[in-house]
């Protein structure tokens, strides 16, 4: 029991004071027993006031402190580490909030905020009469991370933390590295491609030891937790030697291309977004990495037709399970395009309908002229927000990437190919920051925009060869206008990978719109709630390469500097099983989001055991324990009763 | 239901305009216009029209005849997308439209015919001059004046003058004809039949006066205040240009035994007066427009289509050749009064002949004509609205 307690209560300039007779809560409260100081300040938080409080603490030996204030999420770390400059422990410390709670709250009744801010400043002094000095729990940890896909944004993730002297395993489903970006063609602002982006960051990656790279390879499992999680990965064979690399190798490179040719398996390229297709044997572009080709092992027959061209051909490799142990994920897996559905205008119904990515795939395909499916493309439409922005249906969301990226492909289009015109028929155009230029370029160069609404959407018809767009153009005083297109682009926006088990094996929440979900947009944007587990890049909601980049860089950072220091610590105020009154039902196991809980033996009986690394001190598991056998560090029983005790007497 | 048509863009560069492509449909150029109101909103909507090659909206529109170019649009477009000169080219385009000749639009659209068509028209009056011409006499009359009627009888003149004024008012009628049709009989608005004279009174004011186009100047400020820091001078050196324009047309076709004499009158005659007056309005005009036009200070006058130019030349020769012609005849130089004479009516001929019913003229009539039919559609719905 502390008795020897000092207790302030902040003005806040005029923000409590105004409302709450601070003189009659510091007369109220300076009476309770075991109160040694009471007293009024103007901010609590000013650096005079924290220099008197140390004094206060040392002069007086107080053993416990209570700022009636503000709420905690804005000064508990400014007091705690008061109290360890003091000489305190920080968790003899107790925040009340008598700002948010009290004073603004009841501006109108302040004789009632008086009274409940006596109550609740009381309540502060009971609770934290039952405190208990803690410590933070260090944990070991390990200074490797896996890193989830080698798109730009796990490649640039991996760059940067194998740069900061962190063993890095980046682990790439495909057998190519490269993600998205190795699909786009020329990229806003810097013209580059997206291959030359691709190619640079790969050749960082294989001249980094720090960086070991997995292609084919998918992740199975996990276990453990942050500073120590081991990870199974799955690697499906690649059937071709790894020295078979085609780089400055003609000889090898015209025998692989006999050996494309002479397979006798057609599959739809999904590199193309499915408009063309590709043989079992394959490599997607010529500079593409890791330079040797690879053979699809899901579609491929074993018949060996290529293996008579291309020596580097193995069926004997099989399918490896290896076990990594590393500090943290960083989890960049990227999107998936939306996936119109048949009809939803005309797709899959009428040929000469298709997405923007298949869409990009055909410019770069065609050379002189734009055809599709053998016929001639003059007149281009684009319908925006194809899968997003929907109020009815799944994806509410903005895919923020579509406008511009819609825009800068009917600017290519139209520049590589001659007599292009472009309509856009869109719901306002989003083209933020920089990518503006594109759009004045596209109206510049003449390209119809168009607009419409949700209640008014377009209506695709087929006459003859031709398609014809019927659109309520709100800027045309609502007038229906009729547009007619030789192909037809639906702008679709990004939605997250299907088929993804990342979530499911590392626990990461989904958000409303099913991307992987930080903790707080703003201040803990690549952060999940799972320690130890980071998100960068599109997986966690649609953004551009920019954005990607900056993102995976903050991951990046945040994942290196929590598992560099070889130890983790973490907060004391977790679940706490008392061995002697568990006996063991698995209700607390079964609502622990964590996992945090297991069932050990002791003293010849089954009990629960919390895990230190994984427990959040969330509470979850308090209430189901019928045995009231769980009790929350620095939330007991004891402390919380005896200050729910206080404020109602 | 009406197609998109991309196409039509470069139909309206050949009229002048330079690329309005880059407008995003802000609206700031019709929130800005003086003369746009609730019943008539323009520059945005015919600038949407044009972008989207909408020709049956362009074409049934009043709108772009109710904008005198001040400029302020194009000022203050945050796109420079020039929309007052779109307008300007947009007039260009529907002057080609009424005109159901198709010559119009060859004049509009190329230099080479329009040069042509002017050469043409000037050597139909040298070889008239050359064939029928009466005698060079160098005798003059007791005053000491050229004996002009004698190689110029002006009742042959005057004959000529009515062949043309017949063929010019039967080009320019039917064209305006073809404006009522587009403008009112497409619109299917029925319109009661006083309405055509209670509204006629609009036809003839802003004929003589062009009210609206003293309204582009903002109105909060006063008339006076305008005219003092000249604000009103366009309007005013416009109606100069008008007024002398009209008082010589009309003594030419109607009085032109009364215009055309021997006899000297004395200075104060008001054969002279008006003649000097008219004079006066055509040379200021000519000179006033064709600075501006140079200088490319103002708005209005940055964008010179090659018509604006022949069309102020040929006014200028025209009006230089008619002083020269009467100073040579009251000083009794022959020989120059009639090589003069006959230049004079070269370029004068052409210049009505061409500019009046096909280019830049014709404005004098469409425009009081498309309030006139504004007129009428707006009595005519508010009407229905009641």
């Amino acid at each position: 029991m502390k008795n020897n307690i000092g207790v302030y209560i902040c003005q806040c300039g005029s923000n409590i004071s105004d409302y709450v007779d601070v003189e009659k809560v510091r007369d109220e409260v300076s009476k309770i027993e075991g109160v040694a100081i009471a007293k009024t300040t103007m901010f609590a938080c000013a650096d005079s006031t924290q220099k008197e409080i140390i004094e206060d603490v040392r002069n007086k030996k107080l053993d416990a402190m209570v700022v009636a204030s503000c709420s905690p999420k804005l000064h508990l770390f400014t007091f705690r580490n008061v109290a360890i400059r003091a000489g305190l422990n920080p968790y003899h410390y107790v925040q009340v909030n008598i700002r948010e709670q009290d004073s603004w709250a009841h501006s109108d009744h302040p004789a009632e905020a008086t009274l409940k801010a006596i109550g609740l400043v009381s309540a502060g002094i009971a609770r934290v009469k039952h405190s208990k000095a803690l410590k933070s729990i260090d944990i070991p940890s390990r200074n490797a991370v896996a890193i989830l896909g080698a798109g730009v944004s796990g490649m640039r993730a991996a760059i940067e933390m194998a740069d900061m002297g962190t063993e890095v395993h980046l682990i790439e489903r495909e057998h190519f590295v490269g993600g998205r970006t190795s699909q786009w063609s020329q990229l806003f602002t810097t013209r580059q491609s997206g291959e030359e982006v691709v190619s640079g960051l790969y050749n960082k990656i294989i001249n980094n030891e720090n960086i070991s790279l997995y292609t084919g390879a998918e992740l199975l499992s996990m276990k453990g937790s942050v500073g120590d999680f081991k990870a199974k990965i799955r690697i499906i064979p690649r059937y071709i030697k790894a020295d078979c690399i085609l780089k400055d190798n003609q000889e090898l490179l015209n025998a692989t291309l006999k050996a494309i040719n002479a397979c006798p398996v057609e599959i739809s390229d999904d590199f193309n977004f499915n408009i063309t297709k590709r043989k079992a044997i394959y490599k997607n572009y010529h500079s593409e990495f890791p330079e040797c080709p690879a053979i699809d092992y899901e579609h491929c027959t074993k018949c060996g037709e290529c293996a008579k061209y291309l020596d580097a051909v193995d069926f004997e490799q099989k399918e490896q399970e290896v076990e990594i142990n590393v500090g943290a994920f960083v989890v960049a897996t990227g999107f998936d395009p939306y996936e119109p559905e048949k009809g939803e205008y005309a797709y899959a119904e009428v040929e000469n309908v298709i997405t923007l990515p298949q869409f990009k795939r055909l410019i770069e395909m065609n050379e002189k002229e734009l055809t599709y499916r053998n016929k001639a493309v003059k007149n281009i439409a684009y319908i925006y927000c194809v899968g997003s922005r929907q109020t009815e249906g799944k994806n509410n969301y903005c895919s923020r990437y579509c406008c511009t990226s819609a825009i800068h492909a009917a600017i290519h289009a139209r520049n590589k190919y001659r007599d292009i015109n472009n309509f856009h028929i869109n719901r306002g155009i989003r083209t933020y920051g920089k990518q503006e230029l594109l759009y004045e370029e596209s109206s510049r160069n003449g390209d119809i925009y168009l607009q419409f609404d949700e209640e008014n959407i377009p209506v695709v018809e087929k006459q003859g060869e031709k398609l014809i767009i019927k659109v309520k153009d709100i800027l045309t005083q609502e007038k229906e206008l009729e547009v007619e297109a030789d192909l037809l682009v639906l702008v679709t926006g990004m939605v997250p990978r299907k088929h993804s088990k990342v979530s499911d094996i590392l626990k990461i929440p989904l958000g409303r719109d099913h991307f992987f979900n930080e903790i707080h947009p703003k201040l803990k944007p690549v952060e999940t709630v799972i320690d130890g587990v980071f998100i960068c890049g599109a997986c966690q909601a649609p953004f551009n390469i920019t954005e990607t980049i900056k993102s995976s860089l903050s991951a990046a950072s945040k994942a290196n500097a929590l598992i560099s220091k070889g130890k983790i610590e973490l907060e004391p105020t977790i679940a706490e099983i008392n061995p002697e009154q568990c006996s063991w039902c698995g209700a607390c196991t079964e609502v622990c989001l964590y996992d945090a809980i297991r069932k050990i033996g002791h003293n010849g009986k089954e009990i629960a055991e919390v895990d230190e690394s994984k427990c959040k001190g969330c509470g979850m598991c308090l209430p189901v324990c019928d045995q009231n056998a769980i009790n929350l560090i620095g939330y007991t029983d004891k402390e919380i009763e005896s200050f729910i005790d206080a404020l109602i007497s | 239901m009406a197609r998109v048509n991309p196409d039509f863009r470069n139909t309206l560069l050949n009229y002048g305009t330079e690329d309005f492509s880059a407008c995003y449909n802000c609206g700031n150029c019709t929130a800005v216009c003086s003369l746009s109101d609730e019943n008539n909103s323009f520059p945005r909507k015919v600038i949407r029209s044009s972008v989207l090659g909408l020709e049956d909206e362009l074409i049934t529109t009043v709108d772009p005849w109710l904008c005198y170019y001040c400029g302020d649009c194009s000022e203050t477009c945050p796109r420079e997308a020039n929309p007052g000169e779109l307008m300007m080219s947009v007039r260009r385009y529907l002057t080609s439209r009424y005109d159901w000749t198709g010559l119009s639009q060859l004049f509009y659209t190329s230099k080479i015919w329009e040069i042509a068509a002017i050469v043409f028209l000037a050597l139909v009056v040298l070889l008239l001059f050359v064939f029928f011409h009466g005698p060079m006499t160098t005798e003059l009359t007791a005053e000491g004046g050229v004996k002009l009627n004698t190689f110029a009888p002006w009742k042959t003149i005057e004959l000529g003058d009515w062949i043309m004024a017949g063929i010019l008012s039967f080009f320019l009628l039917s064209n305006i004809f073809n404006m009522y049709l587009k403008m009112v009989v497409k619109n299917k608005m029925k319109i009661p039949f006083r309405f055509y004279f209670t509204e006629l009174w609009a036809l003839i004011f802003n004929f003589f006066s062009q009210w609206r186009f003293k309204k582009c100047e903002p109105r909060e400020i006063t008339f006076w205040s305008n005219l003092k820091s000249g604000k009103y001078n366009y309007w005013i050196v416009h109606f100069l240009l008008m007024s002398g324009y009209v008082i010589l047309f009309t003594m030419i076709v109607g009085f032109l035994g009364w215009f055309q004499t021997e006899t000297i009158h004395r200075w104060y005659h008001p054969q002279r007066l008006l003649g000097y007056y008219a004079t006066f309005g055509l040379i200021v005009g000519v000179i006033y427009f064709s600075v501006l036009r140079i200088k490319k200070q103002n708005e209005k006058s940055k964008h010179s289509h090659f018509t604006d130019w022949t069309f102020l030349i040929l006014l200028f020769i025209t009006a230089i050749t008619g002083i020269l012609v009467h100073i040579f005849r009251i000083n009794g130089l022959p020989n120059l009064t009639y090589y003069l004479y006959v230049i004079h009516l070269m370029v004068l001929f052409p210049m009505l002949m061409i500019e009046v019913p096909f280019s830049k003229w014709s404005h004098l009539a469409y425009r009081p004509f498309a309030i006139y039919f504004n007129n009428l559609i707006t009595r005519a719905r508010n009407r229905e609205k009641n």
